[in-house]
């Protein structure tokens, strides 16, 4: 295989990896981001406490934190068939993906979220805001910057959980390290995705650090 | 009228043998249109009781009318409708730092409804009256404490509050600060008739603007009544220990050395001068020198004055030979400058 025929395999990689990552996060968060929210509000100290709920909910989502990936990944396999209709393939891949990410995604909300001061939300509510107010107008503005630093480790946890579902059968960069590289003996290849993948690390995490940045008012 | 009126508030944290106290049978008035001040040491109970006037901590038992409504009976809206009649400032301003300071001062009204035209044209006012025109697009980290803290005024005169509750407001403050954001609580008293409480620990603060104060310590009101009446005549161990910082035992930073180094000729009895404002500021201690021929150490000077007046305390060593201590006492008598022994 000529460097060339290498290169080649990279754009159709680059892209399946990166819609499969893109998807997922964005997924994740649609689960992630309620979820930690809640964890947050129902907390002993949170703006409405509900110990039973809080309790469950975290119990649930140190559960699915502790299964490790690929572990889940075959795991979750008929339910995969069940919601894309196959367990192959880049789509197959955004099932597993999604319930593994979202415990995360939950976490890294709930330390987020966190953070914003206690008296910033003691200050709300003497002005009479509702908890529907608190979450829409203090907590998740307040939180920005935080969340957005998040959602870029977030995404390149998932990008690295998605290369390794290339081992049993999903695409992208992961797949092609595997097959082309690794079962054929062919540590060029291995070699290129990896650079690629790393590229590619870097640019989600530059995106999350700048918005980041960009977005918090409390520099400058 | 009484604005704020609290019966029997008692506060408990806890229960069973873990139980704490940190209110305890707490009964107090406020007037509509003063200001008011509640001091006490940190730990006393007095950011409990400015936090259960809006129901930020709900009390234990005991009722609290504000503007004639019992805030304890309110639940959920009809409480979040209350509240918006109370201001609130703290210590830490606690803005929204993703916000400008305009955004900051549209915030309650944003959280009433208010349509975004109007709520930006009030909240643009409500800038200028604190003193911060020009400076509605900046950022709270763009700005210094004293700004801050008027943008913290502005949002918390938004929703037209009848009550202003300043919960160490000034606490975190320099001196020069402190001075202009009370003179600009003065000003809003005086100019909208807000009824203002001020929470502090610090005497000066409420000298500086309160008509009334009461003194709080450990859970229960120690005293209350009009500043000077306090302040000049304190009858509760609480209140002495707060008004006459240096009373009980030895005087702070009075060692023994200091008072071996004093002028041998003044190491008689230490006496305390209270000044109620009834002298003018004429120099009272340089006019005793003179007119009794014997010089007197100043060990502890605490005194202001205010419209002319003095108010304080001094406390003096006299001179060693008897003579001419008793010649300096009857000379203060004749004056009419109150005077106490003081402990040494």
């Amino acid at each position: 295989m000529s460097f060339s025929q290498i290169l080649a395999l990279v754009p159709e990689a680059l892209w399946e990896s990166i819609y499969v990552a893109v998807i997922s996060t964005a997924m994740a968060y649609v689960i992630g981001l309620p979820l930690g929210l809640v964890l947050v509000v129902t907390a002993k100290d949170g703006i409405r406490p509900m110990r039973g709920l809080n309790m469950v909910l975290g119990g649930i989502v140190n559960f699915l934190r502790s299964v490790p990936f690929l572990i889940l990944f075959f795991f979750i396999t008929p339910f995969t068939r069940l919601v894309v209709g196959t367990s192959v393939g880049s789509s197959a891949t955004i099932v597993p993906l999604v319930i593994s990410a979202f415990p995360f995604v939950a976490r890294m909300v709930e330390q987020s979220v966190k953070e914003v001061d206690r008296g910033v939300i003691e200050a709300s509510q003497s002005m009479g805001a509702s908890n529907w107010q608190i979450i829409a107008k203090v907590l998740l503005p307040e939180a920005k910057p935080s969340l957005l630093n998040g959602a870029a480790l977030s995404a390149t946890t998932i990008l690295g959980y998605g290369a390794m579902a290339g081992i049993a059968g999903g695409g992208g960069l992961g797949a092609v390290a595997i097959n082309y590289g690794y079962y054929r003996q062919n540590y060029l290849v291995m070699f290129v995705m990896i650079v690629v993948l790393v590229a590619l690390v870097q640019v989600f995490q530059e995106f999350g650090t700048r918005g980041s940045r960009l977005s918090d008012k409390r520099i400058r | 009228m009484a604005m704020i009126e609290l019966q029997h508030l008692t506060k408990t944290y806890g229960s069973g043998s873990g139980a704490v106290t940190a209110l305890d049978d707490v009964s107090l008035s406020i007037e509509q249109g003063e200001i008011f001040g509640i001091i006490g040491l940190s730990g006393a109970g007095k950011s409990t009781l400015v936090r259960c006037i809006n129901l930020l901590e709900t009390p234990t038992s005991g009722s609290v009318l504000v503007d004639g409504e019992d805030m304890t009976r309110l639940n959920g809206r009809a409480l979040r409708a209350a509240r918006r009649k109370i201001g609130m400032i703290f210590q830490g301003f606690d803005l929204l730092m993703q916000r400008t300071a305009l955004a900051n001062v549209r915030f309650p009204l944003e959280l009433a409804h208010v349509n975004r035209a109007e709520a930006d044209k009030r909240a643009r006012e409500l800038l200028a009256t604190v003193g911060l025109a020009g400076r509605e697009d900046a950022y709270p980290a763009q700005l210094s404490g004293g700004m801050k803290q008027r943008v913290a005024i502005a949002r918390a005169l938004a929703s037209k509050p009848k009550v202003l509750l300043c919960d160490e407001a000034t606490s975190a403050l320099d001196p020069t600060t402190t001075e202009s954001i009370l003179e600009l609580l003065r000003e809003i008293n005086r100019t909208l008739g807000v009824t203002i409480v001020v929470i502090t620990h610090e005497m000066r603060v409420v000298e500086r603007i309160c008509s009334r104060v009461a003194i709080i310590a450990e859970s229960h009101i120690a005293e209350q009544g009009e500043v000077q009446e306090v302040f000049l005549h304190p009858k509760t161990e609480a209140a002495k220990q707060l008004v006459l910082p240096s009373r009980s035992g030895k005087l702070e930073g009075f060692s023994e050395d200091e008072a071996a180094t004093a002028v041998d000729e003044c190491r008689g009895e230490l006496i305390r001068l209270a000044f109620d404002g009834s002298t003018t500021d004429r120099p009272v201690i340089a006019d005793m020198i003179l007119s009794c021929g014997a010089p007197v150490s100043i060990i502890y000077a605490d005194t202001r004055t205010i419209e002319g007046r003095l108010y304080g305390h001094t406390v003096l060593q006299l001179p060693a030979a008897r003579e001419t201590a008793e010649k300096m006492k009857r000379w203060l008598t004749e004056q009419g400058i109150t005077f106490t022994k003081e402990a040494q």
